[in-house]
């Protein structure tokens, strides 16, 4: 399970990330689930999303990694040979801002969603359960990589780590930890939903803008501690007002969004939120990605010119009354052919995560209103893969990426499509979920009922 | 005055039937009737709102309007039997109390919610919107077309009986025992509220039964006994003169619900939602109710967690009448993908998964006769799709009630000349 590539890659990192932050990564990528077994797939239609479409190619997995993509591979010995049938080999499905992994156990209650207004040290990491049933029900639909969030409805919410959906211990499912903050422009709910707390501050949309825009300084103010207090030779009076540090968790999950290390999400819900996060993007020169529900072709040029991704779940909001039926079912078409890196999501966040494996929802109602198919299948792969940082392991069938590839019986964009085969980190998965074993037990139980009669 | 009288009624006359209905041949496209097969050069007539002709060989009279669907597909207008749109906000639960038979949620149909015509785009023309499920026993639903820019009486459809919200599980056990500390508390509790609820109704029913047949006979000085009204719904229930819709997850109270509809007389046509209705599918089957419930919806509350996607299979085999829902002003507006991923989880043939969302839910709202597929004299309710409804890149692009464009896609797209998206 060791995987020396990730270390040199790491060792080649900029030496001003922080220590503690480094560890991490070689933590995180050192315990990654790869399969040791050699696989090929043959007679498939690779669709390796960026590239052209083999017609009738094959595809090596060695050590978990794709390790040759072509028409005419020869099996190397001791391989697990899998004739695709001519079916399509695509890249496993990227899907961003669920809770896979937080969700709990039937009745007790998810890990979604912690108490409070401002809680940017909330990590899910602290709380994925390898054995969420959303993990097998999700993978065995095409879906083989996730962000999962602390939740969404504080003002500041925790971070956020990206999972490959494969592994019997969360560190082995790990590909990216401390992937971003999430920030809610618009969360006055936690407020008026949740535990009541009337009169709380901030109850209106500028309240939440100047509540981030504090926290963000007083970030600012602790990097700039920790950093004078670092400085071995600094003997000024600076060092001496800074000496007596307490540490504050909170501040410190968010100094690498303040030094633009860590992305930041903000999650908007019209126009007004929209513009709120880009003018805090700008002042504090984040790296931000915008969360969209609505209205953001106003913003369509802005966020092509300055490179703001856009996470789009708004395909399946409904339209305000005074809007066209369809604009939001238009709304990716217009993004792609503006150039605004973007990816699907559905809206829902933490329960709703059980519907995670519907992403191809927004994608097909898309195509039906412009976007073309391969721009929608990127939307799905290699768009959140780059949104997420992590397009140099997943996202697309490119030799030396992580082997998360499935066959479909037809494209991802056919809600009709089957998936055929599922492979994570090089892993074949076994087509089970708690739903699969539900059909098989209730088949036969009520099959003998009737035979009774 | 004589004269005057019948101009005006002649007037009237001819007004009416211009509005209400247009003659439209549909025409040249691939006809998927539902019961009787798929025309790949077909025409749809429609004269007076019914569907007139359908065919490959259909003369189209002179004066009716004809809608090239060359390359189209032509197919029933979509019936969701459970949504809550075209109502007012605030008005979908009556949440004072555990019993309130005596809403009617006709009283709250609002003609002007504009998620009307985000459905029709979506070429639903029926649904039934309903009461929510808070409560043991809720309101009476009411089955509507989707009709724009007319009254709420003319958007009900008439003739045909309506249906009693009752719901079992988590939702009245949240809203009474855990939120406001009153019955019930438990399933059992809800078991009881229901059962004592329609043991009072057919006390009630003898007594004015009683009074009827006094009447009837002659009898003098009779004093009529007390009005009541959440009593008077629940008697034509017992009379049925209403059906039942039922809110339920759990296979247990599915079986419950069934035998206590049996032991009362109720006319239970269908189970929403129904999310383990695949585990007891042929006891479903032999009571005749249709399963009313969403394709792939699971694990987002204790008692959902079984569903299953795959179980439509074990319910089609087992002849259970299968009806998509939506229960979701959003997914309302795209049935056919959701009927799509039938396909993905069960071997079921393509047109019996379309009849779960046409004719089926028309047989749970007891309208197979008026709607639900391509015949003649059924009601002029159609929907033209780009490509096939279950090809999930396609989009509807026409949807017609009783011979009335209610939605076109050149007219209300953003795309259409001169729109714009910003």
């Amino acid at each position: 399970m060791q995987n020396t590539a990730f270390r040199e890659k790491e060792g080649a990192m900029n030496k001003r990330v922080h220590l503690i932050f480094a560890m991490i990564l070689v933590f995180v990528l050192a315990n990654v689930a790869l399969s040791q077994e050699s696989i090929l797939i043959r007679n498939g239609r690779i669709v390796p999303v960026v590239g052209e479409v083999i017609p009738n190619g094959s595809l090596l997995i060695q050590s978990g990694k794709i390790a040759r993509i072509g028409t005419d591979i020869e099996t190397p010995p001791e391989t697990i040979v899998i004739d695709a049938g001519g079916k399509s080999v695509y890249p496993g499905l990227v899907a961003v801002m669920t809770a896979i992994g937080v969700t709990g156990y039937p009745g007790s209650g998810n890990d979604v969603n912690e108490l409070g207004v401002i809680t940017p040290q909330i990590d899910p990491f602290d709380a994925i359960n390898p054995e969420d049933s959303t993990i097998e029900v999700t993978r065995i639909d095409g879906v083989t990589t996730v962000m999962t969030t602390s939740g969404s409805m504080n003002i500041i919410n925790g971070k956020a780590v990206v999972l490959n959906l494969y592994g019997n211990i969360a560190e082995e499912m790990v590909i990216k930890r401390d992937m971003a903050q999430i920030f809610n422009m618009g969360a006055k709910g936690q407020v008026t939903f949740g535990p009541k707390r009337p009169g709380n501050y901030p109850t209106t949309l500028p309240g939440i803008t100047a509540l981030i825009r504090d926290q963000l300084n007083q970030a600012l103010l602790y990097a700039e501690k920790i950093e004078v207090r670092e400085r071995e030779e600094d003997k000024s009076e600076r060092k001496a007002e800074y000496a007596p540090f307490k540490r504050d968790l909170a501040l410190e999950a968010l100094v690498p969004v303040v030094n633009g290390r860590m992305p930041a999400v903000f999650i908007t819900s019209n126009e007004v939120t929209i513009r709120n996060a880009l003018q805090i993007i700008k002042e504090y020169q984040l790296k931000g990605i915008l969360y969209a529900s609505a209205d953001i072709l106003k913003f369509a040029d802005e966020l092509a010119a300055k490179k703001i991704p856009v996470i789009w779940a708004g395909t399946t909001t409904i339209p305000e009354k005074w809007q066209p039926y369809d604009i939001n079912y238009h709304t990716a078409a217009v993004l792609s052919e503006k150039g605004v890196l973007f990816c699907f999501d559905i809206l829902g966040f933490g329960v709703n995560s059980h519907r995670v494996r519907n992403i191809p929802v927004p994608a097909s109602i898309s195509v039906a209103h412009g976007l073309s198919e391969d721009d929608a299948v990127r939307a799905l792969t290699i768009n959140p893969a780059k949104i997420l940082g992590v397009d140099n392991l997943v996202g697309s069938l490119e030799v030396g990426k992580l082997a998360n590839v499935v066959l479909w019986d037809h494209t991802p964009i056919q809600l009709s499509s089957r998936v055929l085969k599922v492979i994570i980190n090089g892993n074949v998965v076994p087509m089970t979920s708690v739903q699969t074993r539900l059909r098989d037990k209730f088949e036969k139980i009520v099959n003998e009922r009737m035979n009774k009669k | 005055m004589k004269k005057r009288f019948v101009f005006l009624l002649a007037a009237a006359v001819f007004v009416s039937a211009n509005v209400m209905s247009q003659d439209l041949a549909l025409k040249g496209g691939t006809v998927l009737t539902i019961t009787q097969g798929v025309i790949p050069n077909g025409t749809v007539l429609i004269q007076n709102g019914k569907i007139a002709a359908f065919g490959e060989d259909i003369t189209i009279p002179p004066g009716v309007r004809v809608i090239d669907c060359k390359g189209k597909f032509i197919m029933p207008g979509i019936i969701d039997s459970h949504t809550h749109i075209a109502l007012s906000s605030g008005d979908i639960n009556e949440m004072t109390d555990p019993v309130t038979p005596q809403v009617w949620m006709k009283e709250a149909l609002y003609p002007e919610d504009h998620k009307i015509l985000t459905t029709l785009a979506g070429g639903v023309t029926t649904v039934k919107t309903m009461h929510g499920s808070a409560n043991v026993i809720g309101g009476v639903n009411v089955t509507i077309k989707l009709k724009t820019n007319v009254l709420p009486e003319e958007m009900i459809v008439k003739g045909v009986r309506q249906q009693l919200k009752l719901a079992l599980g988590e939702n009245p056990k949240r809203f009474y025992g855990q939120e406001k500390g009153k019955m019930p508390f438990t399933r059992m509790g809800t078991a009881y509220v229901m059962r004592q609820a329609f043991i009072q109704a057919q006390e009630y029913k003898a007594q004015w039964d009683e009074y009827e047949k006094k009447k009837k006979a002659g009898e003098k000085d009779l004093k009529p006994p007390t009005k009541d009204l959440k009593m008077e719904t629940l008697k034509m229930a017992l009379e049925k003169k209403l059906t039942v819709d039922c809110h339920t997850y759990r296979a247990d109270e599915i079986v419950w619900l069934i035998n206590f509809c049996k032991e009362f007389g109720l006319d239970l046509m269908q189970l929403s939602h129904c999310v383990d209705g695949y585990k007891v599918a042929d006891i479903m089957a032999e009571a005749g109710v249709s399963f009313g419930g969403w394709v792939d919806w699971w694990g987002f509350k204790e008692e959902a967690y079984d569903g299953c996607p795959y179980g439509f299979k074990i319910m089609y085999d087992a002849g259970v009448n299968i009806v998509i829902n939506s229960d979701s002003a959003d997914e309302g507006r795209y049935l056919f993908r959701n009927a799509a991923k039938v396909l993905k989880y069960n071997d079921i043939p393509e047109e019996e998964v379309l009849k779960m969302i046409t004719l089926n839910p028309a047989r749970s709202l007891e309208l197979e006769n008026r709607i639900g597929s391509i015949e003649v004299g059924k009601d002029g309710d159609i929907a033209v799709f780009e490509k096939h409804p279950l090809d999930s890149t396609t989009k509807c692009l026409m949807t017609i009630i009783e011979g009335k464009i209610y939605f076109d896609y050149a007219k209300h797209s953003v795309q259409r000349e001169g729109g714009s998206y910003e």
